[in-house]
């Protein structure tokens, strides 16, 4: 069976989509581990402390211990909480979270010989398959905050979701100024439009209120409100243990890769660089990785928002930001 | 092939149930989950007809942004299994009425013309159906005046939900000269509390 490809989009056979969706995957989850220690290291580097450095040589075997731990400990919930709510909403951020990735593009076409792209699917509907999978993240949060019975959660389930709305406007107006410039939402024809001028250059404001509302998206500090520890315990996982909490985890990190490779295709050029193509996931990962080490030097550096200061941040200066980028895109576009 | 018809029956009976737990379900909370998965299975049933665009606005728009306001709403004001008013009363017995009516009204439409199409494949459709490009084209041509229309419905709403909102909460008169918009306010005087 092949799946149909709208408009000379790619025809792949089944198999070759269960591999790809069993690579990305495996590259996930073996990508995650070493994340949370390289988090680890650089935020004890950057407070002046040496970091995890017990586990393994220099502390690199800290996630195993951490897996082991979450995976052996006590799955408890509060009397008043919903115990089946609690079990899926872990389910839910985790599939969200994956899905996103499968729009990723890591090289063209061809770039390994064949006709195989180098990415889990090239839809038509591209951007909007990152917003859709983005908003259905919500409900793990909320239904995760309110099953779990307890006032921290609920409170912190709340927060999330008026922190997700608000931002999902602005981070879809930012990148609507990249999807007018290149003419397509698909992420594959949005890199392929960067071969002269990665996007950042003419779409530097779009570029900075994606970032900013990519921290916001992934409830990372400065915008770590839902999850604020200070005064909340820790948000709406306050009361997930084991796994389940780690799944909350594990998603976060999996939301900071996927925003950076979106960031990555739509704004700093894709799989565009030096070398031959067949280096094209090479040049993709080291983008990746370096906005992801810009999530961390950011978590290092702010502090945390204060909640009013959040919602009229977005709402009065980042969405009137992004709506005038929008306007003046489309005027330079029917301009030149 | 086998693939589409079974994620066909799989959101078919997931919006049917989603829809049928709407209306059962006496708790606010899981009546609005189920709507959300109603709205999913929809999605998914636009997928398989080739709307693509279609699928992502309904995931986007509707379970994405007005079903997170429902649920942010029904989370605060509470899961309560209390019934929302007395029973009985003249509209528990006219609403079957018109509920039978409209199913049937519905079921000899749906029907008459599914019935025709049982054993045929459906309509022809050009590689780029249902793909952005393609509806921004229509929308931008030929339904250019129904599209301004709702577009400038959708603002009289807006400003209509805002003056609303201002004289409920007696507005008028805020301290720094602008009103400050209402999600926020929601979580600012629980905190208050």
């Amino acid at each position: 069976m092949t799946l149909m490809g709208a408009d000379g989009l790619v025809v792949e056979t089944t198999l070759v989509q269960i591999v790809k969706a069993l690579v990305i995957f495996g590259f996930i989850f073996s990508v995650v581990p070493m994340l949370t220690v390289l988090e680890r290291k650089l935020i004890g580097r950057f407070q002046s402390r040496i970091g995890p450095n017990r586990v393994g040589p220099r502390g690199m075997m800290q996630p195993l211990a951490d897996a082991l731990k979450l995976l052996s400990k006590e799955q408890s919930a509060p009397a008043t909480a919903v115990p089946w709510m609690m079990a899926i909403s872990p389910v839910i951020i985790v599939a969200t979270a994956v899905t996103t990735l499968a729009i990723i593009p890591f090289g063209p076409q061809g770039a390994w010989g064949g006709d195989l792209g180098l990415y889990g699917i090239d839809v038509e509907i591209g951007l909007l398959f990152f917003f859709a999978f983005g908003s259905l993240a919500f409900y793990a949060f909320v239904l995760g905050g309110w099953a779990s019975g307890s006032k921290y959660s609920f409170l912190g389930a709340m927060r999330s979701a008026a922190q997700l709305i608000s931002y999902e406007v602005a981070i879809g107006l930012s990148l609507l100024g990249v999807a007018m410039t290149a003419g397509s939402l698909s992420l594959v024809k949005i890199v392929e439009a960067q071969g002269e001028m990665w996007f950042v250059i003419p779409q530097f404001v779009g570029f900075l209120i994606f970032m900013v509302a990519g921290f916001a998206e992934t409830a990372r500090a400065p915008f770590d409100l839902p999850e604020s520890d200070a005064e909340l315990v820790a948000g709406y996982h306050t009361e997930f243990g084991g796994m389940r909490f780690g799944s909350f985890l594990l998603a976060e990190y999996i939301e900071i890769i996927s925003v950076s490779g979106v960031a990555t295709a739509c704004f700093l050029g894709g799989w565009h660089g030096p070398g031959p193509e067949a280096l094209a996931p090479l040049w993709v990962l080291l983008k990746i990785f370096a906005l992801i080490l810009f999530f961390i030097w950011i978590r290092a550096t702010l502090p945390r928002l204060r909640y009013d200061q959040l919602m009229s941040f977005g709402w009065k200066i980042l969405l009137p930001l992004a709506t005038l980028n929008v306007l003046i895109t489309a005027i330079l576009l029917v301009v030149t | 092939m086998l693939f589409e018809q079974l994620l066909f029956f799989v959101a078919g009976l997931g919006a049917l149930a989603g829809a049928l737990g709407v209306v059962l379900i006496r708790n606010p909370f899981y009546s609005v989950l189920s709507l959300v998965a109603h709205l999913i299975s929809l999605a998914l049933l636009f997928l398989l007809l080739r709307a693509e665009f279609m699928a992502a606005a309904q995931v986007v728009i509707y379970a994405g942004a007005v079903m997170v306001l429902y649920v942010f709403v029904v989370a605060y004001v509470g899961g309560s299994d209390e019934p929302l008013g007395p029973e009985g009363g003249p509209l528990r017995r006219i609403g079957p009425l018109f509920a039978g009516v409209l199913f049937l009204e519905l079921a000899i439409a749906v029907v008459g013309s599914s019935l025709d199409a049982l054993d045929s494949t459906g309509p022809e459709v050009g590689a780029s159906f249902g793909s952005p490009g393609e509806i921004g084209r229509l929308l931008l041509t030929k339904f250019l005046l129904p599209f301004e229309a709702a577009s400038f419905l959708l603002l009289v709403a807006a400003v209509g939900a805002v003056v609303l909102a201002r004289k409920r909460r007696g507005l008028e008169e805020p301290d720094d000269g602008v009103p400050t918009l209402s999600v926020a306010d929601v979580l600012r005087e629980e905190g208050a509390r």
